[in-house]
């Protein structure tokens, strides 16, 4: 039967009505003056306050005119006397722009205009009977914008902009007034969520009030008449309920570095609180929440007299600093050490500027949350958490909380709040709607919490925000919204909330799986560089011990420049080419002061509270061995705990250790290779079993399309479709020596060559791959893949400070949703009594099913970076079948044995701290005591026993009580103090 | 300097901080090839920014040329 579908061309009501609130909105400015005068010179920016200019001086700028380069800055300046008319009146700059513009009059900061907000109040901030005004702006355009959700911005992306011209000008204020009623209504009219019978008057009496202005005529006759009726009809109506209770809170997401390099964030920041701070001028009921130290640092050395400003609005309570860290770091990836410094310098920083220990955390764009978080930030007087990712990214189960008490590896418990809904938000009724709809502890929770402000390249809050918000409380259909601070939110709501359900476990994002892997080379250097700050302070902390200076400036910072690095946009690897590159080179920056820090002694060092006792690579020029492309041999270093010694080559053996035929024999295995290097037998004489089930120490590689979230995302479907490795030159035997046997294969994928070099060892049980990789694929994944012989239920996994028990099974959609997860130096799969561990020292990205490990090597991502991971690839892992479990096999004090490489300094310690491992050792950043951090990372309860009293400290570095017998529990972590004498 | 390395070492790392990136192709007279990838390769006005690369390379290097501009959309945007 044919069907006619029938479809509406004529205007409907709401059409007619949209129509109309568009030709008022032209309305909004009584008048406007062109400014002629302006002139610009183009740049680009170099550092955090260099610019390269393209031009010696500045060219005239006029409506039309073709502004801003591809990452360009441009300086805008300008005269204008103020017109005779425009004297006495309320003067505003209005300037319709795609870049961020920083703008100044008279030399006074006015506020700024982006593709979020087109126009600056000047009155207030000139002097009485002002006649002429000068104007300077900064502005950096991007194709990049704020937020891509906003259509606005979207519309006007690109690196080259037309110049629409720059405006005195002055508001109607009884247009805009009906312009924001008009907002806000129209908004609700539009969103399902609310009541149809409400909407449909909505859209009626919208319709009647603006019957009454004369559209036809300039002056708009009827205006206030159908304000007054706005009021009297549409505000006055309470026959439709609304319910819920949201709290609003203003915030501005800012990526330090993201399509932007780290030295954008300087003005970016300047930007985003000066337009908060001119907000504030004009509403007094405004508050507004800002994070990470690090930009509160960069106002304060750049800009004074608005960090002035700024801390003026702090002491008030209106400027709130929230998030306890330096910067939001990635929490996933980090060690626990550098987590700590995050609270350390960013607490530390609060506390001098503002008198004020800040006791949230707020992390409302990472990827995801490790287990030692809790512990961590309750050591650092934080007692909340805040991050947003969960509710609103997972893929695949909804986060089942939003206010909730979170258990940490160690049993600590923070209040954790994870609002329903984006940290982005602008403030419309229909946003707030869906927050309190998404929100699921309703009965349980208190308040839900609702942040708005643009976001992610800074920029906050807006007039259009504040204004919706006066009149929410007006608009019965509404939830009761509150506008609050951030500490007041979190006390009112959850402090002593008895009735909040608790998680405990990691807070695992589902999505963005691949950031454990993507940008290798920025992971690898990141691990080695955390490990030899750690060795470098206890190294500074023995010496000064003995009487040397200790280099606590260059220490704090090559900490702050490798936190600042670990920004969530930056160690994930989700950013453009620039930011990669800078980070490398200031990781180049950071091992240099940091080698010169070390320098040398006579003697080897062992900086691990413990014994080395493994096999262990020494760099020596004359040795017959080969490891990272450097000359060195293979001993057992046998150096104390926390001592210094020589460390004297084995002698070897006379005897045959390594017997190559069909299959290869060790004193420990017999194994039986694959071309590929894989193993289709790994027996072991030791332990009398085979270790291998399947394909075993197999380099598998998948194709790898996430779609957009590129760099970010890891899918299922990499399963889906293998790349051929082919092999190029098959195992052989490359190296033998009395210690150790390498065999070498090539392999080609596609256009890229990896050679893996595989050692057996006489004295160690463990079996090392290295990885000489040149990478020049496009959406590949490289995974080493170990199907083991061993019946597991869980993998073991390190993250930093402890372990977690991962299910390697399916059975439901939490554990299908964890098919890659973060993990540090080690994992392990094990029975009672036996186990493969599988140590590495740069890969974060691992994935069990069953019995099958499979490590994440490479990724070959192109957006955000088109370049992402090309190039030379260098890396090493290593196979550890052990007896016991992992705990009873040391696995953990193994796999720091192979992260740490041993130095050589002249200094010991007297006190080992046996059972704990020195996490770090540094001098209290008052210089008066050595801070010694000790973890548990076995699961153990014990005693500390010290041969004197010494300061129990928090992470803060706050006396909290003295002891020489500490207690302690599972997977704790302790700070204590010693008095320098 | 070359055309090659002009692009490559000159206007590269300026559109790359955009979230861009271009490469050279092939330079044939008057007409030079380039590549755009990233962000530019869907761009709506990256006619604007070809302009200005042929406005650079007449500036810097005192050549006219006529860009013609290849984009090389990943898979995810291509629909």
């Amino acid at each position: 039967m044919a069907h006619i579908q029938v479809v509406r061309r004529s205007m409907r009501p709401e059409e007619w009505t949209r129509l109309r609130f568009g030709w008022l909105k032209r309305h909004i400015y009584k008048k406007k003056y062109e400014i002629k005068t302006l002139q610009i010179r183009e740049a680009r920016q170099i550092s955090e306050m260099e610019f390269e200019y393209y031009s010696d001086d500045y060219a005239p700028l006029c409506k039309g005119d073709m502004y801003f380069t591809p990452d360009g800055t441009a300086f805008i300046r300008g005269d204008v006397v103020i017109p005779d008319d425009y004297r006495g009146e309320e003067l505003w700059l209005t300037l319709k722009t795609a870049a961020e513009i920083i703008v100044k009059v008279n030399g006074k900061y006015v506020g700024g205009v982006d593709p979020n907000r087109e126009r600056i109040l000047l009155t207030p901030y000139l002097a009485p009977n002002t006649e002429k005004l000068h104007f300077e702006m900064q502005g950096y355009n991007r194709s990049k914008p704020d937020d891509e959700r906003n259509p606005e911005s979207l519309s006007v992306r690109g690196c080259r902009q037309i110049f629409e011209g720059a405006y005195l000008a002055v508001v109607d204020h009884a247009v805009q007034d009906l312009v924001y009623d008009l907002e806000l209504f129209l908004n609700i009219a539009d969103c399902e969520l609310f009541s149809e019978d409400y909407r449909a008057f909505l859209n009626r009496e919208l319709n009647n009030a603006l019957n009454l202005i004369d559209f036809e005529d300039d002056t708009l006759p009827g205006l206030a008449d159908a304000k007054r009726y706005v009021d009297e009809v549409i505000y006055a109506n309470d026959d439709y309920k609304g319910s819920g209770d949201v709290a609003l809170l203003a915030h501005s997401h800012l990526d330090i570095a993201y399509y932007w390099r780290r030295i954008h964030a300087v003005q970016k920041n300047l930007r985003t609180v000066l337009i908060q701070l001119r907000l504030m001028d004009r509403y007094p009921e405004f508050k507004y929440t800002h994070t990470q130290a690090f930009t509160y640092e960069t106002l304060e050395k750049y800009y004074p007299e608005v960090f002035a400003e700024l801390k003026t609005r702090i002491a008030e309570g209106r400027f709130e600093p929230v998030g306890a860290m330096y910067v939001e770091p990635d929490c996933n990836i980090p060690a626990a050490e550098s987590l700590i410094r995050q609270c350390l310098y960013g607490q530390t920083y609060f506390r001098k500027k503002f008198g004020k220990t800040v006791n949230n955390c707020w992390l409302p764009d990472v990827f995801g949350n490790s287990w030692i978080l809790p512990q961590i930030l309750k050591k650092s007087g934080v007692e909340y958490f805040v991050s947003n990712k969960m509710s609103t990214w997972n893929d695949t189960n909804r986060f089942p909380h939003n206010n909730f008490i979170w258990r940490g590896i160690d049993g600590s418990e923070v209040y954790a709040c994870v609002p329903p809904t984006h940290f982005i938000t602008w403030n419309m009724p229909s946003q707030i709607q869906e927050n309190w709809e998404a929100y699921q502890d309703k009965n349980t929770g208190g308040q839900t919490l609702s942040m708005f402000g643009y976001g992610d390249g800074g920029s906050g809050c807006t007039e259009e925000m504040l204004e919706l918000m006066r009149r929410f409380e007006k608009v019965s259909v509404m939830p009761k919204t509150e506008h609050v601070g951030a500490q007041e939110f979190l006390e009112k709501n959850l402090k002593g909330n008895r009735k909040l359900a608790k998680w405990d476990g990691e807070l695992y994002l589902e999505m963005h799986r691949g950031t454990f892997t993507t940008k290798a080379e920025i992971k690898k250097a990141n691990r080695r560089l955390e490990f030899k700050l750690r060795e470098a302070e206890i190294i500074s902390t023995l010496r000064a011990l003995g009487g040397e200076t200790y280099p606590a400036q260059a220490l704090k910072d090559c900490w702050k420049k490798l936190l600042i690095n670990q920004f969530h946009d930056i160690l994930p690897g989700s950013h453009i080419t620039p930011v990669y590159r800078d980070t490398m080179a200031d990781y180049s920056e950071i091992e240099e002061k940091l080698d010169a820090i070390i320098g040398s002694g006579e003697q080897y060092f062992n900086s691990l509270n413990f014994p080395r006792t493994q096999l262990t690579f020494i760099e020596n020029e004359n040795g017959d061995s080969t490891r990272y492309g450097k000359k060195g041999y293979w001993c057992l270093p046998n150096l104390p705990a926390l001592g210094h010694g020589e460390i004297r080559r084995s002698v070897g053996t006379a005897e045959e250790w390594c017997f190559v035929g069909e299959r290869v024999e060790t004193p420990f295995y017999v194994v039986d290779f694959a071309d590929d290097g894989s193993m289709r037998s790994l027996y072991d004489k030791e332990l009398s079993r085979e270790w291998v089930d399947g394909a075993f120490n197999e380099l598998c590689v998948y194709e790898d399309k996430p779609g957009v979230y590129d760099a970010w995302d890891i899918l299922p479907n990499y399963k889906d479709r293998r790349v051929a490795v082919e092999v190029a030159t098959p195992l052989h035997l490359a190296e033998k020596n009395d210690e150790v046997a390498v065999f070498e294969t090539e392999l080609k994928i596609g256009q890229s060559t990896w050679k893996r070099l595989i050692r057996l060892f006489r004295l160690s049980r463990g079996i090392e791959v290295e990885n000489v990789v040149d990478w020049r694929e496009k959406h590949r994944l490289a995974k080493a893949e170990f199907s083991c012989n061993v019946l597991a239920r869980e993998a073991l996994c390190d993250i930093g400070a402890g372990f977690i028990r991962r299910e390697t099974h399916k059975n439901t959609s939490w554990q299908q949703a964890r098919f890659e997860v973060c993990h540090h130096k080690w994992c392990d799969l094990a029975e009672t009594d036996g186990g493969i561990a599988l140590l590495n020292d740069c890969k974060y990205g691992v994935g069990f099913d069953e019995n099958k490990i499979s490590l994440s090597l490479l990724r070959a991502t192109i957006r955000p970076d088109p370049t992402s991971d090309m190039g030379l690839h260098h890396f090493c892992y290593m196979i550890l079948p052990h007896a016991g479990d992992a705990v009873s096999a040391h696995i953990n004090r193994i796999a720091l044995e192979y992260n740490i490489p041993i130095v050589k300094a002249d200094v010991s310690c007297q006190n080992t701290f046996p059972g704990l491992f020195l996490q770090a050792m540094k001098l209290s950043e008052d210089g008066k005591m050595v801070v010694v951090r000790l973890t548990e990372t076995e699961g153990h309860r014990g005693t500390l026993r010290l041969p004197k009293k010494v300061r129990l400290l928090n992470m803060l570095e706050d006396e909290e009580g003295e002891s020489d017998c500490i207690a302690y529990k599972p997977f704790e972590i302790l700070t204590i103090g010693i008095p320098l004498e | 300097m070359s055309m090659e390395q002009y692009i490559e070492t000159v206007i590269r790392p300026k559109i790359q901080g955009d979230g861009g990136e271009v490469r050279f192709a092939e330079r044939r007279g008057d007409e030079l090839t380039l590549v755009f990838q990233g962000e530019c390769s869907k761009c709506l006005i990256l006619d604007r920014c070809v302009h200005w690369i042929e406005a650079e390379i007449l500036k810097d290097l005192g050549e006219r040329v006529s860009v013609r501009a290849i984009r090389k959309k990943p898979f995810f945007w291509d629909t």
